[in-house]
């Protein structure tokens, strides 16, 4: 091996990177900024699960399990009456209520049972099993207290406004990961086919053609739109009936969803692969333009439990929308008819209409 | 109607930040003429050819193509160019990629008819990117002149192709001239700019000298044409 051969290539890598600031740019400041993200989504504010606490019971045994629960600070606590804890949990405002029924008491000393009632959201399992395990743990501490020899046993009624015991993490993240996969299959492919687009040459001639930039963004997006809808297809019915994945909506309504985030990804493809030189720095954009939103919609970290300032920043982000109506209709089983839908539906249309008119724009603006 | 002038350029500028590719061109091409732009690598020659397209907004001065004024999305349909690489869809096939462009100006009936001018009809499923780059070249100019174009702007259409086929290539434009056809070439092959009717000579974006090739040389007092080009180039620079 001949040494100043090998040191031609080393430093002629150097070299090259020094021309290219954008790839040193990513190399060294996109770590720190995935980083970072990481660091305030898993050291924010803290995800412990909101629970209502209704204690109807007459009885001291309610009051002692509520304040086991309150010593083992696993969970925020809010006493309320069964009416508004009910509401809560229906708006979803809190993760799960906690009923103590007025003979709970007088069960628990005549040595029959202990039977608090736990009303799940249950669309998110990971507070769901938080709930159940807190609950566990208060009453067993709560029992150690309790005279010797009674002979109690423990019976948790729980019920669940979404999903089921069965319910599980494939359930919450499939979701929302069948938006992400066809939202960034489509857009890499995209911005690179648009980019190869401009590398031969043939982006050139038709700029030369009397083509007008609409038609070529709406024939694009029509191109790739009907891969993308081949392709949700596929993701939604192998999810669906292969992987069973929980849903209780429509499937119309999922394609719908999915198919708007294509669109919206061809374009963000389009618009993108106008700051890029070359295929290389076409794909540099998946950290810069995917990380961050796969960290940020709320698909692995509810957006509730960020820091405000980074909750800012997720609501602007149109996976956040996407990835919250996939839920909605798959574990919620919502319909056209809900609120959060048509919001959701909204910001994703018309983020793909922002997009549209970002990547005509583009086009423009490379022949001036 | 025919129009006198298919192009007519006047004083035309355009710089890329601190360069002045264009520096205040003036050329007129008449309908049906064959026009050599001669010029060295970057002299202004695609810069040129792209603002006759609408690709370059000139900062002053105007460009009046078959009688429109540039930028016309309507009137591209009428010109054929063909860009300095071969470009073309290498996925696809040849009659694939010539029967696109020839959608997008409505002309799908002259498909076969481009392909065989330039002799592809035999290789019209051929993949482009199996392709030599002589058929490439054809292939691309059968993209440029399949809406039967009036003016046939043709960036360096002969860089990297062999002696026979520039020769092939040369006897398509003199057809499609005889046919009414108005062809701007760039070129800094002095041999193919002899075929041309009419010469000008660019050089730091502008315009150095126009005529014949027997003119140029006459009026340079030398023996060939690439002597002649040297030394105009000379005088101004």
């Amino acid at each position: 091996m001949n040494m100043r051969r090998v040191v031609a290539i080393w430093f002629r890598i150097l070299a090259q990177f020094r021309r290219d600031r954008r790839t040193l740019a990513l190399l060294f400041v996109i770590p720190l900024v995935i980083l970072s993200l990481l660091y305030f989504l898993l050291r924010g504010t803290g995800g412990k699960p909101n629970v209502d606490v209704v204690n109807e019971d007459q009885g001291p045994v309610g009051s002692v399990i509520a304040q086991a629960l309150q010593r083992g600070d696993k969970l925020n606590l809010h006493t309320t009456s069964v009416s508004s804890a009910e509401d809560d949990v229906n708006r979803g405002r809190v993760d799960a209520y906690v009923h103590f029924p007025t003979d709970f008491s007088t069960r628990a000393l005549s040595g029959h049972v202990i039977q608090p009632e736990v009303r799940l959201e249950g669309s998110q399992p990971g507070a769901s099993s938080t709930v159940l395990g807190a609950l566990a743990q208060a009453m067993q501490s709560a029992l150690s207290a309790a005279p010797q020899g009674s002979a109690v046993s423990v019976n948790v009624k729980v019920s669940y406004l979404h999903g089921g015991p069965s319910f599980d993490t494939l359930d919450y993240f499939g979701a929302a990961f069948i938006g992400l996969v066809v939202f960034f299959l489509v857009f890499v492919v995209t911005s690179v086919s648009f980019l190869r687009e401009r590398s031969q040459g043939t982006l050139e001639r038709l700029m030369a053609s009397p083509l007008r930039r609409g038609e070529i963004v709406v024939g694009y997006m029509l191109g790739f739109a009907t891969v993308a809808f081949l392709q949700s297809v596929e993701v939604i019915l192998f999810g669906l009936y292969v992987l069973k994945i929980h849903n209780s909506g429509s499937v119309a309504l999922i394609f719908l969803i999915a198919l708007l985030m294509a669109m919206s990804a061809v374009n963000l493809g389009i618009f993108l692969s106008m700051f890029a030189r070359t295929e290389f720095q076409a794909v540099q954009f998946i950290p810069l333009v995917i990380v961050p939103q796969v960290l940020l919609s709320g698909i692995v970290f509810p957006i509730e439990t960020e820091p405000r300032w980074l909750q800012v920043i997720s609501n602007v982000l149109p996976l956040t929308y996407a990835v919250s109506g996939l839920r909605d209709v798959m574990i919620k089983g919502a319909d056209l008819a809900w609120a959060s839908v048509q919001l959701d539906l909204g910001v994703v249309l018309g983020f793909t209409v922002l997009l549209v008119a970002a990547a005509g724009a583009t086009l423009r603006r490379r022949v001036a | 109607m025919a129009v006198e002038y298919a192009v007519e350029v006047e004083g035309v500028v355009k710089s890329f930040g601190r360069l002045r590719a264009l520096d205040g061109v003036s050329l007129r091409i008449r309908t049906g003429e064959v026009y050599g732009l001669l010029g060295p690598n970057g002299s202004g020659k695609t810069t040129l050819i792209r603002a006759l397209v609408g690709l370059v907004k000139p900062e002053s001065g105007t460009v009046t193509v078959l009688g429109r004024r540039m930028p016309d999305v309507g009137i591209l349909s009428r010109i054929g160019y063909m860009t300095q690489a071969a470009a073309l869809y290498p996925d696809l096939s040849v009659e694939q990629n010539v029967r696109f462009f020839a959608a997008i100006s409505g002309t799908e009936d002259n498909v076969g008819e481009a392909l065989d001018f330039v002799e592809l009809g035999s290789r019209r499923r051929s993949v482009v990117s199996e392709l030599s780059g002589g058929m490439r070249t054809r292939a691309s100019l059968a993209c440029a002149l399949v809406n039967r174009p009036r003016l046939l702007l043709l960036d360096e259409p002969t860089v990297g192709v062999d002696p026979q086929l520039r020769r092939q290539l040369w006897d398509r434009f003199r057809a499609m001239a005889d046919q009414g056809t108005t062809i701007l070439v760039s070129s800094h092959v002095m041999d193919e700019a002899e075929r041309c009717e009419r010469l000008g000579l660019i050089l730091f974006g502008r315009l150095l000298a126009e005529g014949s090739a027997q003119e140029l040389i006459q009026r340079a007092g030398v023996q060939r044409l690439e002597d002649a080009f040297l030394k105009l180039s000379e005088v101004r620079s």
